[in-house]
């Protein structure tokens, strides 16, 4: 089941803001023109008091006073009003109507639905107390906690190129919840957390895991780590659903960060996360979007996440007249396949750090199973 | 940031007359490694953990010490001592140069805090704003006037808030400097940076 709806494209913080609405229609007209278009469901809006189950009320007073237009003094302590998240008018339903298509895909997983795909939301830096990194509202911890108050247990992954840091922290001391994100080491990169040693902390402890790689981390090391820690995690934590925040902000091509996933490593890590999904959670999965800078990339990612969810085939090459009006509306080259050009003609230099970079992660992904091994296995 | 907004305060001290014995218990039960003695209102010595377990260990030079022995026989008299007001810096200078782990902060006199090693970790972390969401800039200047007020003026015209600035200096006439910022967009700060003519070392350029 996808879920989706065209007003999710209020979300928009102008014209020369990254996290573009441009990127959602780029998408669906894409999908359209591939013929694989389904009429999803449109979900409602999410309401205040279901925001309130994961933010503070006064926060979410302070994004509605900004919404209509209203000064607020101290809006920059909680988060709004910056570079990165600057307030425009109906923010906060905005804001509403991405949660509310993340909460109905939890709702439609409780009734029954094993697969569902938002085609929105994904805005993982959004703290109980404060807007962050483009993120108003934290839908994922919506749908997070509208699945744990129905007594389930939720392993939320996070494939996003940044750190989960509002997710983690909102569900910090909750047993119920796994949080498992792999980043780019905030070492550099904003939020500048996600290290190895945020493992949870009270009844949480031990159940929330970061694993940090290094910039320039490509294809093969990541899937090395990835097909390492995911499954062992999920095993030991035994979830009934698994929550995924599908960035693609990780690509080679994303303006915003430096790690160097193709198409290719996109398709396997989407491959596996279905069939964990059928290993661990007896198939139940709820995806979300997410980061995702480069519209070139971010579009072909997100394609193959709606192709390879719905278990359709891959084309090789995209629908000429849909790569002509978007070509002549962006005015720069795209690429013209699903996937990225392969070697020989390779789509970044060689990196010359790459043994390096790869036995690194490994030290990482050692060092994170053995802080949290003693909590996770029983 | 000052000795005071760092220090911990109020102090657990013991009187000359405790024994080593009690004293040892006294660190264990409050998880913490050094003693004030205090005599009458004033700081007359200072006692480690390292200090009791070598006094009363056979490889004391002077064979062990019975735990009934008062801890004034074992502590140290001439105390290192630092003031509220004195920067974070200079205590971290004196007790690095001194190889010792803490130092007792005197007004008057009086006994008002202790800084340890930990504390001063703390100050480090503060000072380098890890501790808000943030990203990581590192640009490479000029050791001259003008130069740090050129960056930070760029910063300001995008709407960058600046949560931590450190600067340090470098050889060969230059001056590092570390910033974290509040965006996700330090790689488009950094081309931006560059076109302006600075030499950015982080994030780095990318070559396709
Ligand atoms: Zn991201």
């Amino acid at each position: 089941m996808v879920i989706y709806r065209d007003e999710y494209r209020l979300y928009d913080f102008g014209p020369s803001h990254p996290f573009s609405p441009v990127r959602l229609e780029m998408l669906t007209s894409l999908l359209h023109a591939l013929g694989v278009w389904r009429q999803p469901l449109e979900p409602p809006e999410a309401t205040r008091e279901e925001v309130l189950t994961v933010h503070s009320e006064r926060l979410v007073k302070r994004v509605e006073a900004a919404s209509r237009g209203e000064r607020v003094p101290d809006l920059e302590y909680y988060g709004l009003g910056t570079g990165d998240t600057p307030v425009f008018p109906g923010m906060d339903r905005a804001a509403r109507i991405l949660v509310g298509g993340t909460l109905e895909g939890a709702r439609r997983i409780l009734a029954g639905e094993k697969r569902v795909l938002q085609l929105g939301g994904g805005l993982h830096h959004a703290q109980y107390d404060r807007a962050s990194g483009f993120c108003v509202y934290n839908d994922l911890s919506v749908a997070i906690r509208h699945l744990t108050q129905a007594g389930l247990r939720v392993a939320y992954l996070d494939i996003d190129v940044h750190h989960g840091d509002g997710v983690q922290w909102i569900h910090y001391e909750e047993k119920e919840v796994l949080t498992l994100s792999l980043h780019e080491t905030g070492r550099y990169l904003f939020p500048g957390t996600g290290h190895i040693h945020e493992i949870g902390r009270g009844e949480g402890v031990g159940r929330k895991l970061n694993l940090p790689l290094e910039p320039f981390t490509e294809d093969e090391s990541y899937l090395e780590v990835f097909e390492a820690l995911v499954p062992w995690a999920l095993g030991a934590f035994r979830p009934d659903v698994l929550v995924v925040q599908s960035g693609a902000d990780a690509h080679y091509q994303d303006p915003l960060a430096d790690l160097l996933l193709t198409t290719r490593a996109y398709e396997a890590i989407l491959r596996l996360i279905l069939e964990y999904a059928q290993a661990y959670t007896g198939g139940r999965v709820l995806f979300t979007l997410g980061g995702g800078y480069s519209l070139d990339a971010t579009v072909r990612v997100w394609a193959l996440l709606y192709l390879v969810f719905h278990g359709l085939p891959l084309p090789e090459r995209l629908p000429e007249g849909w790569l002509k009006e978007w070509q002549a509306r962006l005015e720069k080259p795209l690429t013209p396949t699903l996937h990225d050009p392969q070697a020989p003609r390779a789509p970044y230099p060689e990196i010359p750090r790459k043994e390096e970079i790869a036995r690194r992660n490994l030290l990482t992904l050692e060092r994170l199973m053995e802080l949290v091994r003693p909590h996770l296995v029983h | 940031m000052l000795v005071k907004d760092v220090m911990r305060s109020p102090v657990l001290t013991v009187e000359p007359g405790m024994t080593l014995e009690e004293a040892y218990r006294f660190l264990l039960e409050k998880g913490i490694r050094h003693l004030p003695v205090v005599a009458e209102g004033k700081l007359v010595g200072i006692l480690t953990d390292r200090d009791l377990r070598l006094a009363m260990s056979h490889l004391n030079p002077g064979g062990p010490l019975p735990g009934s022995t008062p801890v004034a026989a074992a502590m140290t008299r001439k105390v290192v001592t630092a003031h509220p007001l004195d920067p974070v810096e200079e205590a971290a200078r004196v007790m690095r140069e001194g190889k010792i782990g803490c130092l007792p902060v005197l007004e008057d006199g009086r006994l008002v805090g202790m800084v340890t090693g930990i504390d001063l970790l703390d100050a480090l972390l503060k000072l380098t704003g890890v501790t808000e969401p943030s990203g990581r800039l590192e640009v490479r200047l000029p050791d001259r006037v003008g130069e740090l007020a050129r960056l930070t003026g760029f910063l300001a015209e995008r709407g960058v808030n600046i949560h931590s600035l450190l600067s340090y200096p470098e050889d060969g006439g230059f001056v590092r400097a570390v910033v974290r910022v509040n965006t996700l967009e330090t790689h488009l700060l950094a081309e931006g940076l560059r076109q302006e003519g600075f030499e950015v070392i982080w994030p780095p350029k990318k070559p396709w």
